[in-house]
């Protein structure tokens, strides 16, 4: 018990509670002229969401392992499912209602995804014909089924991961160049697959000057909002895109233009050098772990937080299109707090059991 | 084959670029930040500056105008205008029907309202009524509360309370058009268009305030930044005696014509009145297009100011400027008499006196207390186009006089060398001169430009410059050069014209409270052969065809104070038409220094 917690990574902790307070400070910024009982509820999900957080990294990556295959199928059936009996919110069918609560197996495949992925490069190795098409159909299954909901975000998200998964596992770069050939295809798909409002965020975004009243109206407000911080920022609580509502989502998706705004280039800076760190320490957590199932887990979840991180920021400061991409760690959202501080166990766990054997666990048998 | 050790190579190669990745990423992130933060900063803080401050003008009130004794004649009156928010109305089928029962809207009405919420923002008020008095907005104001989203404000508009009276003089407001709004008017604000509201818009509207609002991305108001008040506009006092208005008008009634008072030392205008006029406080109630339409097309032209802006020939009344030519220039037949058989012979055309037995004989002084037509015929003769041309000149006719009402006519008097169709030059034919002398043939004056030169005649000979403002300095454009026994003689023959026995007007004016001096004028309305003209005169004329009448003087004739000048279109006869104007002119005035 101790000799886990002890052997938890002392950055990646620092790092977390530089996020949470970070958090709070900003979602309280976001809230305070209107609903601040979103910042109540956000504190009890980082509550539940840390006390879950040490609860996962109990869990041997080996169990871990054996979970891969279920887990996998049962996000892929809800992903199926979704299209008959799913919940239709904001024009796009996403959720499943569970009774007690609704779920999104969209965020759940996600993680699925990298699980399964890291299980299957685990054993095998790269440069052949199955053990390359076999993770490309278990990645390409998953992301038609979320294209057609539609969610934009989270299709790209899920690819982008997979590609990350493949660079990871050791593919030669003429089997990684080949892939990306064939990727302006995907696109093609991708295209005629959207829905004519996806579109016209792209295009918006490729022009947001051309409707600002419009759909490119939000990419405006936001950046007028973080250019309008300068260097230091307006000072805590004193924005006023924000508490004016010029700016969209202020508390989910676009909460970073908060930041920005009230806490300047100064506070941007000190968020971007915590992810960074993160990030950073994640992938040396996987470099020095000592299972090839570990190493390729934990770099499959930071490359889905990088992706977050630079899909979310570069959509709010206007240099990608609007998907919806919560901010990881800052952005209002139950689920998707305590799926990530889930995902960051993983890591966690990936990184105690490389410090030397546990009690109760059968040694691991790294590749090397 | 890859061997273990080889996986572990390029595993640990790929961490490399993964580390490298995720820095070149951040850095993008970075870079877009510098580039928002730092180097847009300016421009973005403006923006969101602009964003959130709304700068909304506050109106001044516009001052008022009213006569020398502070009677109002352009006034504020407060009114209330109807406003509502649609997208905070539930149900707005059902709030329209309870409105338009409280308000008793007609059908029209209810149309004309739901067509302005149609076209207005739903987040923004939008204007349902404006200018409603209290006992139309009362019932509602009441039930207030019941209406989330309706709003009652209370603002000014102009009122004239002697509607047509004064209606050329003060003039009339409109809303501002697009070429006004580059001079720095507001699309709601109104703008004066002709008479006094015109020529004194600057003083009278004041200037804007503004008062800088937090606004939120719907519009809506949150704070009050910062407050700068309007000035509000100058009020204006006029010279104008709004009582000597009215009764002058009385007395013309329906008729059309115009009546010019002034004082005859300061140049104050104490009247100035033109009939028919138009009920200006319809321009700011809404006018219907209909109405303007109707005004544009009315024979009697209601929207023409007849004191400056109508020229008439002058007619009898110009026998006086004739007379000052003949005694300037020591005219043989000033000093003399003729004969008066009733028409000149000249060649073979007749000039006929409009006394057609004659008046025997005349001498100059009978000649203007009678009116008689061909002893001026041959004074003209004598002088010639040139003296009686500039004898006009020297007395301010042919010129504006000036007076703050623009735009003036100058009246017209002819060019001594006539251009023909064919481009040579012709001098006047004695004829023609001739009939100038007695004020037919080409010559025009405006009302305004009569009453200064009888203001002139009474003062002894300061042409002033008519002007509105109570309180102004006079301001004598000339003097005429005349010698003071001939101005007496003058003056004394225009007394005998009202007071003597046989002058023109003497049946009309003998009795009046104030003596008067004057002299009368029948102006034809329709060339006439001369020589048919007493057939004529024994048929029944048209209205339109009969004589404009003319009359123009001052009093009292021992200490003058006031000069005017009236005519009474298709009056027939100057002494019998504009004779009793004059006189309840005078009455008023006696009658108010009585009260003093």
């Amino acid at each position: 018990m101790i000799s886990v917690l002890l052997r938890m990574d002392k950055i990646l902790i620092m790092c977390l509670f530089g996020l949470l307070s970070l958090s709070l400070f900003v979602l309280y910024a976001a809230v305070h002229a209107g609903d601040t009982a979103i910042f109540q509820k956000q504190a009890i999900f980082w509550f539940l969401g840390l006390i879950g957080f040490i609860g996962v990294c109990f869990v041997p990556l080996r169990i871990m392992g054996l979970l891969a295959w279920p887990v996998y199928l049962i996000a892929l059936l809800s992903l199926a499912l979704v299209p008959v009996i799913g919940d239709v919110h904001m024009g796009a069918r996403r959720w499943l209602d569970l009774g007690v609560v609704a779920f999104q197996p969209s965020e759940m495949m996600k993680w699925a995804l990298m699980l399964i992925l890291a299980h299957w490069f685990a054993s095998r190795e790269p440069d052949t014909w199955p053990n390359f098409l076999i993770p490309l159909i278990i990645s390409i299954l998953p992301a038609g089924l979320i294209v057609i909901q539609p969610d934009l975000g989270t299709t790209l998200v899920l690819l982008f991961a997979a590609v990350a998964m493949l660079i990871a596992s050791g593919f030669a770069w003429r089997w990684l160049l080949g892939a990306m050939a064939v990727s302006p295809l995907i696109l093609w798909v991708l295209w005629n697959n959207m829905h004519g409002y996806q579109k016209q965020r792209v295009l918006t975004f490729l022009d947001p000057q051309s409707d600002p009243l419009g759909a490119g109206y939000h990419v405006i407000q936001s950046s007028i909002a973080i250019g309008s911080g300068g260097f230091w920022g307006k000072g805590y609580l004193e924005g006023t895109q924000g508490r004016l509502h010029f700016l969209p989502e202020q508390h989910t998706d676009f909460i970073f233009a908060i930041l920005a705004e009230e806490g300047g280039l100064a506070a941007v800076s000190l968020l971007l050098v915590l992810y960074a760190i993160l990030i950073s320490r994640m992938l040396t957590i996987a470099s020095c772990a000592h299972s090839r199932f570990g190493a390729l887990l934990a770099t499959g979840i930071a490359s889905i937080f990088m992706l977050y991180v630079f899909i979310n920021i570069a959509m709010v400061s206007g240099i990608l299109p609007v998907v919806g991409v919560p901010l990881p760690f800052i952005s209002y959202g139950g689920s998707a707090l305590l799926t990530m501080l889930g995902a960051l166990a993983i890591v966690m766990r990936v990184g105690i059991e490389s410090k030397g054997n546990i009690p109760w666990q059968r040694p691991s048998s790294p590749l090397s | 084959m890859l061997s273990r050790l080889d996986i572990r190579q390029r595993f640990e190669g790929r961490m490399w670029f993964f580390q490298i990745g995720m820095f070149v990423l951040l850095l993008i992130l970075l870079l877009r930040m510098i580039n928002l933060q730092w180097l847009q900063h300016e421009g973005l803080m403006l923006q969101a500056e602009k964003n959130r401050i709304n700068v909304v003008p506050i109106l001044p009130t516009r001052g008022t105008i009213t006569d020398r004794f502070g009677e109002g004649l352009a006034v504020n009156h407060v009114s209330y205008r109807l406003s509502m928010i649609p997208e905070r109305i539930e149900n707005m089928d059902a709030t329209i029907k309870q409105l338009s029962t409280m308000m008793q809207w007609t059908d029209r009405q209810i149309k004309r309202i739901q067509r302005r919420i149609k076209r207005s923002r739903k987040d923004r008020p939008a204007l349902l009524m404006d200018k409603l008095t209290w006992a139309q907005v009362a019932p509602l104001s009441a039930r207030l509360h019941r209406f989330p989203g309706l709003n009652i404000e209370a603002g000014t508009h102009r009122f004239y309370p002697y509607k047509e009276l004064t209606s050329h003089l003060i003039g009339y407001l409109s809303l501002a058009r697009s070429k006004d709004l580059k001079s720095g008017y507001l699309r709601n604000e109104y703008i004066g268009r002709s008479g006094l509201e015109r020529s004194f818009e600057t003083r009278l509207h004041g200037t804007l305030g503004s008062q800088q609002e937090e606004v939120d991305a719907h519009g809506r108001r949150i704070a009050v930044l910062q407050q700068s008040p309007p000035t509000i506009g100058g009020d204006l006092r006029l010279s104008l005696n709004v009582r000597v208005q009215q009764a002058a008008a009385k007395v013309m009634g329906d008729r059309t014509g115009a009546v010019v008072v002034l004082d005859v030392h300061t140049g104050e205008v104490l009247a100035l009145l033109s009939m028919p006029g138009i009920d200006t406080n319809q321009f700011t109630l809404g006018l219907e297009q209909q109405q303007w339409q109707a005004w544009l097309n009315d024979d009697q032209r209601p929207l023409l100011n007849r004191t400056t802006q109508a020229a008439y020939p002058p007619a009898s009344t110009w026998k006086l400027v004739s007379s000052f030519a003949g005694l300037r220039h020591a005219s043989p037949l000033a000093s003399r008499s003729t004969q008066c058989p009733g028409f000149v012979q000249l060649a073979d055309r007749k000039l006929r006196c409009w006394k057609r037995r004659g008046h025997r004989k005349v001498n100059m002084r009978n000649a203007i207390v009678h009116s008689c037509d061909v002893y001026f015929y041959e004074l003209g003769d004598q002088l010639g186009m040139q003296h009686l041309s500039d004898e006009a000149r020297a007395w301010g006719f042919g010129e504006a006089t000036g007076v703050p009402l623009p735009p003036e006519s100058k009246g017209y008097l002819a060019p001594l060398m006539q251009r023909l169709h064919n481009g040579r030059k012709r001098h006047w034919y004695r004829g023609e001169t001739m009939i100038t002398a007695i004020g037919q043939g080409q010559t025009t004056v405006t009302p305004l430009q009569m009453a200064r030169f009888a203001a002139a005649i009474a003062n002894g000979g300061d042409i002033l410059r008519p002007h509105l403002v109570a309180g102004k300095k006079p301001e004598i454009i000339r003097h005429v050069d005349i010698k003071p026994e001939h101005l007496k003689f003058i003056q004394e023959a225009m007394y005998a014209v009202a007071n003597k026995p046989g002058g023109t007007a003497y049946y009309r004016l003998r009795n009046t409270p104030w003596k008067i001096a004057g002299k009368t004028g029948t102006a034809q309305v329709i060339a006439m052969s001369q020589n048919d003209e007493h057939e004529k005169d024994k048929t029944p004329k048209l209205d339109k065809h009969k004589d404009h009448a003319w009359f123009m003087g001052y009093a009292p004739y021992d200490k003058p104070k006031v000069a005017f000048a009236i005519i009474v279109e298709h009056g027939g006869h100057g002494g019998s038409a504009a004779g009793p104007i004059a006189k309840a002119i005078v009455e008023e005035l006696a009658m108010q220094e009585a009260k003093q």
